[in-house]
């Protein structure tokens, strides 16, 4: 039994521990813990009641974010970068109908939705207002990924806001200027943004979004400016030959610590998830396409939109104080 | 034909086996007034806001407890349990007897602290503020009073002390408990290491020691194991893999049962198969001491040298004996 050792210390146990134990080890059956599937029987009546307000939001037929009806006449509020380019929404019922987006904003992520092509009356959110009352070690509640049964954790962090960090390219820039027009790359992060974008050694970055650059800090003013996931268009210097490139920005510790075990152990993450003015952490075992839908009290009220997976152990909700003012502003300026 | 009637018959079967056992399995024992946390799973929503009260009620109480720790080499977690600031945590994060770490507490009070001993095979680890006093500590769980099926929460500083975030809480249950090892699906992340499993009445059951690639699997060294080795874990160094080469041996592999250390195999030629000890029969005592965990047997053997003479005491079917055998030495790593 060896350990792998880590900057954070945990050990991993490669291994199914479960499938190599003996037959005759007492071992929990999986729906009896805490999101096996008699759990959602506890829930009785408001399971069906949490899992109306819930969509799946699609785009080419893949479920790419969750989100909530707030509004009778169809209105679905998710989060923005995660849904971008959805066109239809799923409900936990199986209707299958062509949305549209109808509001964006950028402090919070949140976007908001349409059904199109249907004058049903929908079943929407209420929401519990007062982030005092989700304290540390309340349940929460939210749909599994689709929308079949429940999911279930606490409230495990203490809220608060989440600062600015700002998008990398992965790469190291030379730092004097040459007396050459542009700024050469050094060094590329091997599966950062810029490797993934095509950038290589050697080249030499002439104009960022179309503006011409110089130095090295000009490039910094431009990138530090943009979130992780936003596009970045280069015009660079390969070989006397003057290409474009698109570069996806990423996160600073994706691409300055490859060896960060605690991100490699918990798979996809939300692409932003930072900047945000307020947040109630929680446990609940959500993939980055279940963000955008409401985490609920056991009263089935909703306490917040989940808005970014950060890694197995931490997920952050906007808490309903913040979500409202944003929706309602929303409400008041459509039909 | 006749294979397809088969396979239904055999279905049905099954399904009334599942029907007549289910209703006792899962509700037998529990009576109205059985504590919601005590339920074989939790029935209604009344049910759960009784968890969630209790959860409030027992973090409040140990809160003030947890520890992250700052080592060498990274951070980890840690639980005070004695107002002298003894801390239990996993072997992994303190690495060896006698070195000097940083403890964090939660409002962000740093102390200095030495590494004590522990073990590798349970990843069990001790360490102990020198300075100040008396500290705030939680209670530990008596031995075996911890259970498949209760309900439990872990506390700890995953990626290391943040002191907007604080410490982080999961909500779980233990899934499988057997020797060294506890699992729940509580879920765990680097920087956890080392910090407690509660019960749901505030006492620690476990540390935190091992993620699986299952989120929902996770590993805990058991607080039965410091309970067994707790004068070994405090006078001597870390107990590792490559210490008991060289050490005593006894040539029997062995598991935990209510009766002793059941035997399950023997090397043949050792000194325990000539004195008669086989398979099914379940090791008591050595040398008067209690063989309460398997770790502490292989503690007890490994420290001292190939021929020493041990008095072992072990149930053979049903029959108490008492022996005495010269330890051998353990066969080199391949």
């Amino acid at each position: 039994m060896n350990f792998l050792k880590w900057s954070f210390f945990v050990g991993v146990f490669s291994f199914k521990g479960l499938l190599a134990s003996p037959p005759d080890v007492e071992v929990l059956e999986t729906s009896h813990r805490i999101n096996g599937s008699l759990m959602d029987e506890t829930m009785g009546v408001k399971k069906a009641e949490v899992l109306d307000l819930l969509w799946g939001l699609y785009r080419n037929d893949k479920l790419i974010s969750h989100g909530i009806m707030v509004n009778a006449k169809g209105y679905l509020l998710s989060k923005a970068s995660s849904s971008m380019g959805a066109r239809y929404a799923k409900s936990f019922s199986g209707k299958y109908l062509p949305i549209r987006i109808r509001k964006r904003d950028e402090k919070t992520d949140l976007a908001l939705w349409q059904i199109t092509g249907s004058s049903e009356l929908w079943p929407f959110a209420k929401w519990q207002n007062d982030l005092n009352k989700t304290k540390i070690g309340n349940w929460g509640v939210s749909g599994n990924n689709d929308l079949s049964g429940l999911t279930f954790g606490v409230i495990s962090a203490k809220s608060r806001s989440i600062g600015r960090e700002g998008g990398v390219m992965g790469v190291i820039l030379e730092e004097s200027n040459s007396s050459t027009r542009g700024v050469e790359v050094l060094e590329v992060l091997p599966h950062a943004a810029g490797d993934r974008g095509g950038l290589r050694v050697m080249d030499r970055i002439l104009r960022v979004d179309g503006r011409t650059v110089r130095t090295t800090e000009q490039i910094n003013e431009i990138v530090k400016k943009k979130d992780p996931g936003d596009l970045l268009i280069l015009s660079i210097q390969r070989r006397k030959k003057e290409t474009l490139l698109r570069i996806t920005l990423g996160h600073r510790e994706v691409a300055f610590d490859m060896f960060n075990r605690n991100l490699l152990m918990s798979g996809p993450v939300s692409k932003r998830k930072d900047n945000f003015p307020m947040i109630l952490q929680h446990d609940l075992p959500l993939f980055k396409e279940m963000m955008g839908g409401g985490i609920f009290d056991l009263q089935g009220y909703c306490v917040g939109i989940n808005i970014a997976r950060i890694d197995r152990v931490t997920s952050y909700a906007l808490p309903a104080s913040v979500v409202l003012p944003v929706l309602n502003q929303w409400i008041q300026e459509l039909p | 034909m006749n294979k397809a009637l088969g396979s239904t018959a055999y279905h049905w079967f099954l399904l009334f086996i599942l029907a007549a056992l289910a209703p006792n399995k899962l509700w037998g024992n529990d009576a109205s007034n059985t504590k919601p946390w005590n339920k074989r799973i939790p029935h209604s929503i009344d049910d759960l806001l009784g968890i969630q009260k209790q959860l409030h009620e027992q973090l409040s109480e140990v809160r003030e407890t947890v520890v992250s720790i700052e080592a060498i080499e990274g951070a980890g977690s840690g639980v005070l349990i004695s107002p002298e600031g003894l801390i239990l945590t996993a072997a992994h994060v303190i690495e060896e007897r006698g070195r000097e770490m940083t403890v964090i507490f939660p409002d962000g009070n740093k102390v200095k602290a030495i590494s004590l001993g522990g073990s590798e095979l349970s990843d069990a680890g001790m360490l102990k503020i020198m300075e100040g006093g008396p500290w705030p500590h939680a209670p530990m769980a008596l031995a075996n009073k911890s259970i498949v099926g209760d309900w439990c929460f872990a506390l700890g500083h995953p990626s290391g002390f943040d002191n907007e975030r604080g410490m982080v809480l999961r909500l779980g249950r233990l899934i499988r408990k057997k020797d060294e090892t506890i699992q729940t699906d509580c879920r765990l992340l680097g920087g956890d290491s080392g910090g407690p499993l509660f019960s749901l009445s505030g006492e620690v059951i476990g540390i935190h020691s091992r993620i699986s690639q299952n989120s929902d699997e996770n590993f805990h060294t058991p607080i039965e194991s410091f309970l067994s080795n707790w004068k070994y874990f405090l006078e001597e160094d870390i107990l590792t893999y490559g210490s008991l080469q060289g050490g005593g041996f006894l040539g029997v592999s062995c598991e935990e049962a209510s009766k002793g250390l059941e035997v399950l195999e023997l090397i043949p030629g050792t000194s325990a198969e000539s004195a008669g000890i086989r398979p099914g029969d379940y090791l008591l005592r050595l040398n008067d001491t209690l063989l309460d965990t398997r770790e502490k047997l292989t503690i007890l053997i490994s420290r001292q040298p190939p021929g020493s003479v041990v008095i072992l005491d072990y149930l053979h079917k049903g029959r108490e004996i008492s022996v005495r055998l010269t330890l051998g030495e353990r066969p080199a790593e391949e």
